[in-house]
């Protein structure tokens, strides 16, 4: 009986899995095809002829500046916001202020603005402070816009730790400053890890902000890349996939590896605390 | 507790608007880039190297030649794809910052940037160095109230392209009335060829169906003046033409689930041979002759025709078409002398390598005699020459407001959503609203 | 350094950037709803006028409904992702490689997704209906083509989607219950699944709660698969409250109108976050 639902509980996982896979094989597929046989063949078919050319376009179209824009934007933004965020998280359930729970709300509201709403006033912002074109505007919007998000998630946790641990902290004469950066922040390395894959996921594929607020080539990420191959009467859906490969790699890799933070948990970090 | 916060949240929000509103209105002064002598003309364009590599060369080309023949003067860009391109545009100008030099579509899309006095006028252009060289018809659909304020770089008009190959299987010709065309529908239904591709998600597509019932039915005018407002659309004419898109849906001319394709879907259909006849804007072209990547065969295979007549109504020359894209000055630039001189330099450069390299045709005029051009081309130039009537696209025709209230009808006719005199009902509203 | 600029130094640094790049634009955009304005020309002044078509608007409300209906959707879907976080933080063999497996779909963008699953969907060559019709039914619906199905063909790759973002926070969450109390409870003989449900569903239900509130605002304002698969159509039949607003602003130029009803959907977004977290809250529990 055990072994009979062992068995479908493994097969019905697995199942899953293949539906939560097959998106990157058939990415893969798509990106070796051309127009033609990506819109009427089966998705899984392979290519009559695999097209690597697609691969060679998108090299020569230039998205090596591209790729460290992104790079460098999504790290800095993930820093910023974790950061900001864990702090602010920090201060509204480990102390005791009036205003905490206005605070709090306020984070909740951010959630909620459609991004087309805030799109036209952050423009006229960024403008009216020479930000426009400026890969600045673009961490400091990152940052922003993600911190609600973060802070939620954050939040969480930060009402399970336990209390004791700071108390010891500051009996041994920690400052709170230091106990934050020393004990707390360790603490959280696992839903830190999940926020920051959020973080890294949501900035590398944005592409709303970085359309409107940058317009010299030299400040652009990936997915301008992409937009590269749409056309007014055409587009070259093949090296699109090709260039949603070459970007997905990255993150896949630095995903896996914040991934594995993730498992490591409170055990070991507790310790170090 | 709740109703504390909640009252602070709404004051914190009011105070915020005060502070805002209370500084905004001022007007950023245009810094631009001029620095010593060098002036810099900001030139935005929706050709991406990616897609449309042909066009985007020719920019570059003769950017680099104006810029040789002008010293001190450079040509800054910026490339978007189409979406990212009206979008874009759509900030600037809530700014005030619109490139110097930038693409525009004709009358309804242009028309609230002249009222908002954001392009400049370029009669001056077309009255000196541009005199006489555009098609008859193309420069003025991007005039307001007498004055010009975008020059046209192509023209495309829409055909019915069709595949020879399937025609022939089936003994089938390409049709000169209706009642032909509807037994050629009728006929590859019946052998299990889908007769149509059409991509209606796109709306834009499934009104050019529309629009040349319309023109068959009730003759040229009959569309045009119920959106000028000089007659309704509430026309019998037109109610008829709703009603036979639903008859040709009720005869399963256009491919299965229509309504959520991509006009791009559409177009492969055809073109990997799932569906006989396509809608399309001379603009793809070049995929049925010289686009290297479309196999020989299949581009071999394909010819055109014009719409059909309706019961003997209609004129087979009269089209549905218009210039596409043009290009517009901003009214605010800073560099606008230098800009004019680029625009016009830009549509005379353009005109003589975009049909050769791109296989664009031009709103300029073309001396086709002494251009080597495939058949095709040749063909299209020369309905272009005969033709009595080009009705400009509906949804460009329209203002945008407008337009969005008749692609939604469009979608809903094509689904049977709506009933006819109900379809024309709406876009009456709408027009009258305006 | 006293309490009070303590607490400014840390949580200063989080609000400003909120306050300056969110709250001023939000401001902002409840102001140009105040106004007649299609984003090129001048502005007027109309007082309230956009916020009472809006409350009158038909169409506003058919794609609040949808919207509302992908809140509900994507609040039940929760119950499975978290189904699944408990099975694989059981100590399950593989558990590792399949967490991973299921967020792969999180990492692609919204551009790509939209094309894989308008390709599943394709009426004709579509792998659904190939599968459909390999299995007998003889005329497989058009699902992005038919009013009546499109809004659920949309979910579903919505549901696919988010599979990972939540089973990612839950897992997470999970992994931060200490082992001791697990094993406690082993050892007084509780099966994995009384485990489950008895210890550490109630451990995590702050994380619970954090996760409906952003399923709910996530679907309110939900966006860009929409848009790119269907945008809003057929005839309105998949339109949301952002594809609405967004269409109204950028195609119709109809900026003054569309700014009203992006403030609106706040507005909503608001009241219904209130009314989910006044629904979960437990008496314990009011901290958030």
């Amino acid at each position: 009986m055990k072994r009979i639902g062992s068995f479908f509980l493994y097969l019905s996982l697995a199942i899953v899995a293949v539906f939560q896979i097959f998106p990157i094989i058939w990415l893969f597929l798509f990106s070796l095809k051309d127009n033609r046989e990506i819109f009427s063949g089966s998705p899984f078919a392979l290519p009559s002829q695999f097209r690597w050319e697609n691969y060679t376009k998108v090299w020569e179209g230039g998205i090596g500046v591209y790729f460290w824009n992104s790079v460098w934007i999504t790290g800095l933004a993930i820093l910023l916001t974790v950061l900001f965020a864990s702090m602010a998280t920090f201060a509204i359930t480990r102390m005791k202020w009036k205003l905490s729970k206005l605070v709090l709300g306020l984070f909740m509201v951010g959630l909620m603005i459609p991004i087309h709403s805030s799109i036209i006033p952050l423009f006229n912002m960024f403008l009216n402070i020479n930000l426009i074109d400026s890969p600045w505007s673009i961490v400091i919007t990152y940052t922003a816009y993600n911190l609600p998000i973060t802070i939620m998630i954050l939040l969480g946790f930060y009402y399970t730790l336990p209390r004791e641990i700071e108390e010891a902290a500051i009996i041994d004469g920690c400052s709170v400053p230091q106990m934050f950066f020393r004990i707390i922040l360790p603490m959280t390395i696992p839903v830190m890890s999940t926020t920051v894959i959020i973080n890294m996921i949501y900035n590398w594929n944005e592409f709303v902000f970085v359309n409107t607020f940058i317009s010299s080539d030299k400040y652009k990420t990936l997915t301008v890349g992409i937009q590269n191959f749409i056309g007014q009467y055409m587009t070259d859906w093949g090296a699109i996939g090709a260039t949603l490969i070459i970007s997905v790699l990255p993150i896949l890799i630095a995903f896996i590896f914040f991934s594995n933070k993730v498992v490591e948990g409170m055990s070991s970090s507790a310790v170090k605390g | 507790m709740r109703k504390k916060k909640a009252i602070t949240l709404l004051f914190t929000l009011v105070a915020t608007i005060f502070v805002i509103v209370g500084c905004s209105g001022t007007d950023s002064e245009n810094v631009s880039s001029n620095s010593g002598d060098t002036k810099t003309i900001k030139f935005m364009h929706l050709w991406p190297e990616g897609s449309s590599k042909t066009h985007h060369t020719i920019v570059n080309e003769i950017i680099a030649n104006f810029e040789k023949e002008n010293e001190g003067v450079k040509v800054e860009l910026e490339v978007l794809s189409n979406e990212q391109y009206k979008d874009k545009l759509k900030v600037l100008s809530t700014s005030n910052e619109l490139p110097d030099v930038g693409m525009t579509w004709a009358a309804g899309f242009l028309t609230p940037y002249v009222e908002g006095n954001k392009f400049a006028p370029l009669d001056d252009l077309l009255e000196n160095e541009l005199n006489d060289s555009f098609v008859a018809g193309t420069a003025e659909a991007y005039a307001i109230d007498g004055k010009t304020y975008g020059l046209p770089l192509e023209l495309n008009i829409a055909t019915i392209f069709y595949n020879k190959a399937i025609f022939a299987e089936y003994g089938l010709e390409a049709p000169k009335t209706y009642d032909e065309f509807k037994h050629i529908i009728t006929t590859l239904n019946d052998n299990g060829v889908a007769p149509i591709a059409l991509g209606n998600k796109d709306r834009w597509t499934g009104s050019l169906w529309y629009m040349y019932l319309a023109d068959r039915i009730g003759g040229t005018d009959v569309l045009t003046s119920a959106i000028n407002r000089s007659g309704t659309f509430e026309d019998p004419a037109l109610v008829s033409a709703a009603e036979e898109v639903q008859n040709l849906v009720d005869m399963n001319a256009f491919v299965k689930g229509f309504n959520g394709l991509a006009d791009e879907e559409a177009k492969s259909m055809f073109m990997s041979e799932q569906a006989a006849m396509y809608l399309i804007g001379s603009w793809d072209l070049p995929n049925f002759t010289t686009n290297e990547e479309v196999p020989q065969e299949f581009r071999d295979s394909i010819g055109f025709f014009n719409f059909p007549t309706v019961d003997g109504k209609g004129d087979l020359n009269s089209h549905v078409g218009g210039p596409g894209v043009g290009l517009f000055v901003s009214e605010d630039s800073d560099v606008k002398e230098e800009a004019k001189k680029f625009v016009s330099y830009f549509v005379k450069e353009w005109g003589e390598k975009s049909v050769t390299q791109a296989g664009v045709i031009p709103a300029t005029k073309l001396d086709a005699d002494s251009l080597e051009l495939p058949q095709m081309y040749v063909d299209v130039l020369n309905e272009l020459s005969n033709a009595t009537n080009i009705t400009l696209f509906a949804d460009v025709q329209m203002s945008p407001q407008v337009a969005e209230v008749h692609l939604n009808m469009i979608q809903a006719i094509f689904g049977k959503e709506v009933a006819p005199d109900e379809f024309a009902k709406e876009h009456e509203n709408a027009l009258a609203a305006e | 350094m006293s309490n009070k600029w303590l607490i400014a130094l840390f949580v200063l640094p989080a609000l400003l950037l909120t306050a300056i790049l969110i709250f001023i634009p939000l401001a902002l955009s409840g102001y140009y709803g105040l106004m007649d304005w299609d984003g090129i020309g001048a502005m007027k002044f109309i007082g309230l006028e956009n916020y009472m078509n809006a409350l009158q608007d038909g169409k506003f409300w058919d794609s609040a409904w949808h919207s509302f209906l992908l809140a509900i959707f994507s609040t039940l879907s929760l119950l499975l992702y978290l189904v699944i976080a408990l099975i694989l933080s059981s100590k399950i063999k593989g558990a590792d490689l399949l967490r991973k497996i299921y967020l792969i779909p999180m990492l692609l963008s919204s551009v790509a997704i939209a094309q894989l699953w308008i390709k599943i969907y394709n009426p004709t060559n579509g792998m659904l209906n190939q599968i459909l019709m390999a299995i007998g039914v003889e005329h497989p619906p058009a699902w992005l083509a038919d009013t009546a199905l499109v809004l659920y063909a949309i979910f579903v790759p919505i549901l696919w989607q988010y599979a990972g973002f939540y089973i990612l926070i839950y897992y997470a969450a999970l992994k931060n219950i200490p082992e001791s109390i697990i094993e406690a409870a082993r050892i007084d003989g509780a099966s994995p699944v009384q485990i489950a449900l008895k210890i550490k569903l109630p451990l995590i239900m702050s994380v619970v709660k954090v996760t409906i509130v952003l399923a709910v605002v996530g679907s309110l304002k939900y966006f860009d698969l929409i848009y790119v698969m269907t945008g809003g159509g057929p005839n309105g039949a998949s339109e949301v409250m952002a594809s609405y607003m967004y269409k109204l602003a950028f195609s119709s130029n109809n900026f003054g109108y569309g700014s009203a009803i992006g403030f609106v959907l706040l507005i909503i977004t608001l009241v219904v976050t209130f009314i989910v977290r006044k629904l979960t809250a437990t008496k314990e529990e009011i901290q958030y």
